[in-house]
C-alpha cells in the first residue's frame, strides 16, 4: 500500500494533495518591512481523501492545519505542490469553474464569527449561499432554509435573528447550515466542534455522521480533540511543524502510536476521571520555530528518544507496518526492506 | 437531604477567604421582540487561590455571566438588573467607569473567550502586550520588552522576539488565543475569568498552558472562574465545578462528588454525551429536543421539557437547590425523595 492508495476505495480519490508547500514572507515593520525569512507552514504534505470519507488532522498548534485548510479552499496559491479535486488541479481556476469548485468545497471555520455577516439575518445568510449556487425559486430555497436549521438543531423562529443574538456554540451551528446549503462534495471542518458543549457536540458529531451516509459528502476534520478524531475519521493525518509525521487509518494509529509525537500527543489528553494516572510525556525544549524548524528530524529538539542521526538526516515517511506510515528514525530498521520501494511509491511526483 | 437556602453551602467556609462573591446576578437583553433573559438569578462564591470550572449548554449565559462580573456587557440592550458582584467585599456593580478601569486587569482580569475580539488587528502583539504590561509596571521601555518576550515565552511561543513584530491575521489560532492569555496575566489579578482559554489549542500545549496556569494561580493565590467545555480541563484545573443551564447554575460541588455522583439530570446526560478514547465508536449519546428559547422561558425547571424523570412538580415550579453533599447542591426536584 502507498501514500496515494490510503483512503482510495474506488477509482480517483477526491482530493488529491500532492507536495504541497506554502511559505509565508516573515516580515517586520510596516512602512519599511523588512524581510526576515519565511515561515514554513505547510512543507511537503500528500494525501489524499476518498469520496464519503472523512480525514482528521491533528497537530501542534501552529503546525498548518489552518494553512492546509485554507490551501484546499482555494483561499491561498500553494508555494510549491498542487491540489486535484477529481483529478482536475484546483488552483488556477477562474470564473464558472471557481465557483462550480467553492459551491463543491465547503467550510466551516476555527471561528464562527469570521464566517457570518452581522448585519444579515441567520436565515437570509443560509440563503444566500443556496442563491449563489442556483438553488431553485423562492419556495424551494425557504424550504431548503428551513430544512436546515432544523437539521442542526436551531428553531426556525431564529432564522430572523442576527448573528450577535447566538452564543458561540449557536453561531458554529449556523455556519454548518450554509456550508451544506449546496449539497457540497467536501466541507473543510477547522475545528467545527471545539467551541459546542458536549451535548450539541455529540450531536453536531452525529448529524456529521448522518450527512455523510446520506449523501456522501467527504470531510476534512481538523480537530485538537483526539476523541472526536476518533469517532469521526477514518484516515488520520498528523502534523508537527509543517510535515506529516504519521498517516494511517484511524482505528490503526489510534490502537498502536509509532511516532515519538504522536505519542506525547496522546499521552497528553486529559480525561474525566483520571484513575489511573497515566504517564504524561512532558515535552522538553521549546517549541521551535517554523521560521528556522531545526534540522533532520524536526521533532529532534524535543524528542525523548531522539538518537545522534536524528538532528542531520531528516527521516522519511514511510511504511513501517501494514497500512501505517511513520516519518522517525527508530523505524528505520523495520522500514529497511520495505524502504527501496516505498521510497518510489510514497512520494507521488 | 434538607432543602438549603440558596448560598449556604458556600456561607459555611470561613468568609474571609472569599474573594469573588456573585449573589443573584441577573442580565437581560431588552429587545424590541421581548426579554432575553441570558443570565437569570445566577449565585456563586469563589474563594483565594481556588478555580471553579463552569460548565454547560451552548448559549446558557457562560460568557454573559463573566462579561457582567466585569462590567464588559455588549453596547445597547445588555443590562445586569439585579444582584451583587462582592469583590474584597465591595460591591463592583456600584463603581463609576473609571473605578472600573482601575480594577479591571489589576484586580480582575478576563481573557475573551473570542481571541478576534480582544487582539486589535492594526496593532502588532508586540504593542499590544507591552501596553498591557505598562499599564502595570509603567516600567522603562527596555524592562517592558523584556517582560513581553517572557510573557510569550512562558505561553510557549516560539521565537518570542520576531512575533512581536507580527500582526494577529499573521498567526494561527492557538497562537492567538496564548497572546491573549498571556496578556491576561500579565497584570498578576487577583480574579482571573478564563472564557474557553484552551479551546483552540492542542493537547500538549493545552497541557502545558493549564501548568503554567495552575503554577501560576499557586503562586499568587489567585482565584480563577474557568469556563469550558472539556471535563477533561474540569479534572486537571477545577475544585469545584458549576453546571449551568438556561441562565442557572442547576448543580454545583467538588469536581470529584460532581463527577462521581452527578445529581441533576442535565449534569447526567451531559456526562454521558463526552466521547470516549476508548470503547465503540458508534453514535454517541445526546439529549433529545432543544433547549428552551430564553426568551420564554417555563415557569418549572428549564429542564423539565427535555428531563426522562419529568413530573407535575417539576413543571409546577423552579426546584431549589438541595444539599446532596458536602459543598454538592442540585436544583432538582427528585432530591427531595433521596
Ligand atoms: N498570513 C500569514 N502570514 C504569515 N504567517 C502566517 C500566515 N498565516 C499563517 N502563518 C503562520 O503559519 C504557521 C501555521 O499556521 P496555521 O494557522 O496553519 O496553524 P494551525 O496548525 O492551524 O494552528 P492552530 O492549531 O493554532 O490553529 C504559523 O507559524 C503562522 O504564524
Ligand atoms: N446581543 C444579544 N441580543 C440578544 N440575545 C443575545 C445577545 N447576545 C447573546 N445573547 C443570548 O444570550 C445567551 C447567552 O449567551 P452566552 O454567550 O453567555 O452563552 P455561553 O454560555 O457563553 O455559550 P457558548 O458556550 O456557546 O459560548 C445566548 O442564548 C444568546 O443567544
Ligand atoms: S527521528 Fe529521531 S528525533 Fe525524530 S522522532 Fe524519531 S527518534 Fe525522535
Ligand atoms: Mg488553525
Ligand atoms: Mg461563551
Amino acid at each position: 500500500m502507498t501514500a496515494g492508495s490510503l483512503g482510495e476505495f474506488e477509482g480517483q480519490p477526491l482530493l488529491r494533495v500532492e507536495r504541497l508547500r506554502k511559505y509565508y514572507p516573515f516580515t517586520k515593520g510596516i512602512l519599511f518591512a523588512k524581510t526576515l525569512g519565511q515561515v514554513k507552514a505547510v512543507d511537503d504534505i500528500s494525501f489524499t481523501i476518498a469520496a464519503g470519507e472523512t480525514l482528521g488532522l491533528v497537530g501542534e498548534s501552529g503546525c498548518g492545519k489552518t494553512t492546509t485548510s485554507k490551501l484546499i479552499l482555494n483561499l491561498e496559491e500553494p508555494s510549491e505542490g498542487r491540489i486535484l479535486l477529481r483529478g482536475k488541479p484546483i488552483h488556477g481556476l477562474a470564473g464558472d469553474a471557481l465557483r462550480e469548485y467553492r459551491a463543491r468545497v465547503q467550510a466551516v471555520f476555527q471561528d464562527p464569527w469570521s464566517s457570518l455577516n452581522p448585519r444579515m439575518m441567520v436565515g437570509r445568510t443560509i440563503a444566500e449561499s443556496l442563491i449563489v449556487t442556483g438553488w431553485g425559486n423562492r419556495t424551494d430555497i425557504a424550504e431548503r432554509v428551513r430544512e436546515l436549521l432544523e437539521q442542526v438543531g436551531l428553531r426556525q423562529d431564529q432564522a430572523t435573528q442576527y448573528p450577535h443574538e447566538f452564543s458561540g456554540g449557536q453561531r458554529q451551528r449556523i455556519a454548518l447550515a450554509s456550508a451544506l446549503a449546496s449539497e457540497p462534495q467536501l466541507i473543510v471542518l477547522d475545528e467545527p466542534v471545539s467551541a459546542l458543549d458536549v451535548s450539541i457536540r455529540a450531536q453536531m458529531m452525529n448529524l456529521l455522521k448522518d450527512i455523510q451516509a446520506r449523501s456522501n459528502v467527504a470531510y476534512l476534520l481538523v480537530a485538537h480533540d483526539l476523541a472526536t478524531v476518533r469517532h469521526m475519521a477514518d484516515q488520520t493525518v498528523v502534523m508537527y511543524l509543517g510535515k506529516i509525521v504519521e498517516y494511517a487509518a484511524t482505528q490503526t494509529l489510534f490502537d498502536n502510536v509509532l511516532h515519538p509525537y504522536t505519542k506525547a500527543l496522546f499521552s497528553a489528553v486529559l480525561r474525566p476521571r483520571p484513575d489511573r494516572r497515566e504517564e504524561e510525556i512532558v515535552l522538553a525544549g521549546e517549541v521551535p520555530s517554523p521560521l528556522n524548524p531545526p534540522s533532520g528530524c524536526r521533532f529532534h529538539t524535543r524528542c525523548p528518544f531522539a538518537m545522534a542521526h536524528c538532528s542531520r538526516e531528516e527521516p522519511p515517511l514511510r511504511e513501517v507496518e501494514p497500512g501505517h506510515l511513520v516519518a522517525c528514525h527508530l523505524y528505520d530498521a523495520a522500514a529497511a526492506p520495505a524502504f527501496a520501494r516505498m521510497k518510489e511509491e510514497i512520494v507521488p511526483t | 437531604m434538607s432543602i438549603a437556602e440558596q448560598g449556604v453551602a458556600i456561607a459555611e467556609a470561613p468568609s474571609d477567604d472569599i474573594v469573588l462573591d456573585v449573589r443573584d446576578l441577573q442580565t437581560y437583553f431588552f429587545l424590541r421582540r421581548g426579554i432575553v433573559k441570558a443570565v437569570d438569578g445566577v449565585s456563586f462564591a469563589l474563594r483565594r487561590g481556588e478555580v471553579l470550572g463552569l460548565v454547560g449548554e451552548s448559549g446558557c449565559g457562560k460568557s454573559l455571566t463573566a462579561l457582567s462580573i466585569m462590567r464588559l456587557l455588549p453596547k445597547g440592550s445588555a443590562r445586569t438588573i439585579h444582584g451583587e458582584v462582592l469583590l474584597n467585599g465591595e460591591d463592583i456593580l456600584e463603581k463609576t467607569p473609571n473605578e472600573m478601569r482601575e480594577i479591571r486587569g489589576r484586580k480582575i482580569s478576563m481573557i475573551l473567550q473570542d481571541p478576534q475580539t480582544s487582539l486589535n488587528p492594526v496593532f502588532t502583539i508586540g504593542e499590544q502586550l507591552r501596553e498591557a504590561i505598562f499599564r502595570r509596571t509603567r516600567g522603562r521601555t527596555r524592562e517592558v520588552m523584556r517582560e513581553a518576550v517572557a510573557a510569550l515565552r512562558r505561553v510557549d511561543i516560539a521565537a518570542p522576539e520576531q512575533r512581536l513584530g507580527q500582526f494577529p491575521h499573521q498567526m494561527s489560532g492557538g497562537m492567538k488565543q496564548r497572546v491573549v492569555g498571556a496578556i491576561s496575566i500579565s497584570g498578576r489579578p487577583e480574579v482571573l475569568i478564563a472564557d474557553e482559554p484552551t479551546t483552540a489549542l492542542d493537547v500538549t500545549i493545552q497541557l502545558q498552558y493549564l501548568k503554567l496556569l495552575k503554577r501560576l494561580q499557586e503562586e499568587t493565590r489567585m482565584a480563577i472562574l474557568f469556563i469550558t467545555h472539556d471535563f477533561g480541563v474540569v479534572a486537571r484545573m477545577c475544585d469545584r465545578v458549576a453546571v449551568m443551564y438556561a441562565g442557572r447554575i442547576v448543580e454545583c460541588g467538588p469536581v470529584d462528588q460532581v463527577f462521581d455522583n452527578p445529581s441533576h439530570p442535565y449534569t447526567q446526560a451531559l456526562i454521558a454525551s463526552v466521547p470516549k478514547m476508548t470503547g465503540s465508536t458508534e453514535r454517541l449519546y445526546t439529549i433529545e429536543g432543544q433547549p428552551p428559547s430564553l426568551m420564554d422561558l417555563p415557569v418549572g425547571c428549564r429542564f423539565a421539557p427535555r428531563c426522562p424523570y419529568a413530573d407535575q412538580r417539576c413543571l409546577a415550579a423552579y426546584p431549589p437547590s438541595f444539599t446532596v453533599g458536602a459543598e454538592h447542591t442540585a436544583d432538582c426536584w427528585r432530591m427531595t425523595a433521596a
